[in-house]
């Protein structure tokens, strides 16, 4: 005889702030908050361009997404508690961080996976520098990001890289991995630092110095718009 | 199976901003299609076995779901059977390729493929946001990674394992900068002017993400662009010039590039290529295409390939488009699709082959970062302009008869999406 589910029970919540949406949804309802009125050439080709005259309005729109972290929320739980989890398949091994509840090799016909407690220490596989960060990271730039390869794992993990100088970030780096302290639970509560000497990429005088007048350019930047830092 | 052919191309002009609605930018399009076409008649397309196939990326860009709806009745084709393509990047290119198997299968005998985007409406940062959910919500996107980040460590990675230079980057992107300048439907023409650039003036554009700069990544654009493919007999009642569509393909990869290195579906795949591997890096499960190469790419071009029995690509193949967001991609793309070994793609950059008067031409049109980026309309755009070659019309539609390749049989024109997640290749011929 099939079963009819038990009701969800919530074990533990960090409430969000309920006034704070109910403000931002009623504002972002779509009513236009302004408008202008432009005159601007246009045409399907440069050849064919006339005066055009068009009307644009601000248009606001909110949003908040309850979403479900599914069958692995198990890593979300466990950066809450400062744990790195992954997950591991029982039959060929391959090993998961991001953590898959079914293992993706073909062989093993989406086998279930188990849960399996990491080592906090990785290598980078690859990196980037930002010199444009998503907006609430932006004070930080230049910010340094980091595939990394967690100790034992068969995938990479991206995650900013902190207490490096950019210039000396390279591939094949050690890297310890922490948690935040005060994790939100989502990957931005991960985190890379150096485990040994950085050696930095091979660059040419010309590159490092454009390196470098890059970094003091994003930095003079950040700056100007958040003060000392 | 029955032949496809192209019988007409068009573009509405890729810049940012346009303010023209997105149905306007497509009728604009359309209309271009039937002043090259005259006894076209959309109205008997529901009599005559006819559809349409609409290419557009993003819902979010204008909180606009189902926009192909709007577009299809604005151009009068009510009741025509017609659905919407989607596949990030590889949007218009999978456009493309879906309605040349709907005509190849001879469920119809002719297809409208019109593809936009409008991306000036949300704030940069928005947009870069709705560009980047095409990453992983959960894995990639909320790590602090940009798209341009993701990008950015491929190239780096690239850099490490085969020696790619911060000026062979820059080299592509003053190729393509320098290509768009006679191209009357290219943002980079528009904002910009006519004047040449150099690989300095790539160097003082501002750094995004290391080690790509602004020039070398492509532009954010608003456009669209029109295709008319029909089967032979239908063709051939149309027009004088068709050119065929002979070769299609689409492969795939990984959603997150971080999946790659030892992904056991790829192992052993393409050996030749894992044999190029470099003694001196530490070598992953599965060397092609780690996080180096685009394995999507070369599924899609073998496919592709072998549709239109080309056994030499190099030699076949008179000139290229590839869907290039970041110059990076021009150089992996080329090893990718054949075109020389693994690794060797910056030679060919090095060379000149790419160059205009080069042995193998690519981006004529200016690609992503100067023809204009306007994502649901791009590789539809790109198939225009290798279909405008191949039909020697590039003197009348950019009015720059010295830009038109003297005799040219063969194009080809790749597109994708994400990081390489999918790919779509499609082979032009007269």
């Amino acid at each position: 005889m099939p079963k009819q589910p038990e009701p969800e029970k919530i074990v533990k919540e960090v409430e969000y702030d309920k006034k704070w949406w109910d403000e931002w949804v009623r504002k972002g309802g779509w009513r236009p908050e302004g408008y202008k009125i432009i005159e601007l050439e246009d045409g399907p080709s440069l050849n064919e361009l006339t005066p055009q005259k068009f009307m644009i309005a601000h248009r606001p729109h909110a949003n908040m997404f309850h979403h479900s972290y599914g069958k692995v929320s198990k890593f979300f739980e466990g950066l809450l508690e400062g744990r790195l989890l992954g997950t591991k398949c029982p039959k060929c091994g391959l090993t998961y961080c991001p953590p898959r509840a079914h293992c993706f090799n073909p062989k093993c016909r989406l086998q279930e996976t188990e849960w399996i407690e990491l080592p906090k220490r990785g290598t980078v596989h690859s990196y980037t520098i930002m010199a444009i960060a998503w907006p609430a990271l932006a004070h930080m730039q230049p910010l340094v990001g980091a595939m990394v390869r967690i100790e034992g794992t068969n995938t990479c993990l991206p995650m900013l890289m902190k207490d490096i100088d950019p210039e000396k970030v390279n591939i094949d780096l050690k890297v310890n991995i922490h948690i935040a302290e005060k994790p939100k639970g989502d990957l931005l509560d991960v985190y890379g630092t150096p485990a040994e000497e950085p050696r930095g990429p091979k660059r040419t005088e010309e590159e490092l110095k454009r390196f470098r007048a890059d970094m003091e350019l994003t930095r003079e930047w950040v700056r100007r718009k958040f003060g000392s830092k | 199976m029955k032949k496809v052919a192209i019988v007409a191309g068009s573009i509405s002009r890729f810049d940012n901003p346009r303010h023209t609605l997105q149905e306007e930018m497509v009728a604009e399009s359309v209309k271009a299609i039937l002043d090259d076409v005259p006894n076209l008649d959309l109205g008997s397309f529901i009599k005559n076995d006819g559809a349409a196939c609409y290419s557009y990326f993003s819902d979010i860009l204008e909180q606009q779901q189902c926009m192909h709806w709007i577009i299809h009745d604005y151009l009068g084709l009510s009741a025509v059977p017609a659905y919407r393509v989607e596949s990030g990047g590889a949007t218009p290119i999978d456009a493309v390729i879906n309605a040349a198997l709907w005509i190849r299968s001879g469920k119809f005998k002719m297809v409208l493929v019109s593809g936009w985007e409008k991306m000036n409406e949300l704030h940069i940062q928005k947009i870069n946001e709705a560009i980047a959910i095409a990453g992983d919500t959960d894995w990639d996107f909320v790590s602090g990674f940009t798209y341009n980040a993701f990008y950015a460590t491929l190239e780096a990675r690239r850099m490490h394992v085969f020696g790619d230079t911060e000026e062979d980057l820059a080299e592509v992107a003053v190729l393509n900068h320098n290509n768009a300048l006679d191209n009357p439907y290219s943002q980079w023409l528009a904002r910009h002017g006519s004047s040449k650039i150099s690989v300095e003036d790539v160097y003082k554009s501002r750094l995004i993400s290391y080690p790509y700069r602004l020039l070398e990544c492509a532009m954010t654009s608003e456009g669209a662009s029109s295709l008319l493919l029909a089967d032979e007999e239908t063709a051939r009642k149309l027009t004088d010039t068709p050119i065929w569509i002979t070769g299609v393909g689409f492969g795939t990869d990984t959603m997150r590039p971080g999946d790659r290195p030892d992904n056991p579906a790829w192992k052993g795949l393409f050996p030749e290529e894992e044999n190029t591997w470099p003694d001196n890096i530490p070598r992953p499960m599965s060397p092609y295409p780690d996080l180096v190469n685009f394995g999507s790419f070369k599924v899609a071009a073998r496919m592709a390939y072998k549709d239109a029995g080309i056994k030499d690509p190099r030699r076949e193949i008179d000139f290229v488009e590839i869907f290039d967001p970041y110059a990076g991609v021009v150089i992996a793309g080329l090893e990718d699709m054949d075109f020389c070994k693994r690794g060797e793609g910056k030679t060919m950059i090095r060379e000149g082959v790419i160059e205009p008067h080069g042995e193998l031409p690519c981006q004529l049109s200016g690609a992503l970062t100067a023809q204009g980026h306007a994502v649901g309309a791009t590789s539809i755009a790109q198939v225009v302009d290798v279909y405008w070659q191949l039909s020697q019309q590039i003197g009348k539609k950019w009015g720059a008869p010295g830009r038109q390749l003297s005799n040219p049989k063969r194009g080809l024109i790749q597109g994708h999406g994400g990081t390489g997640c999918q790919a779509g290749v499609t082979i032009l011929e007269v």
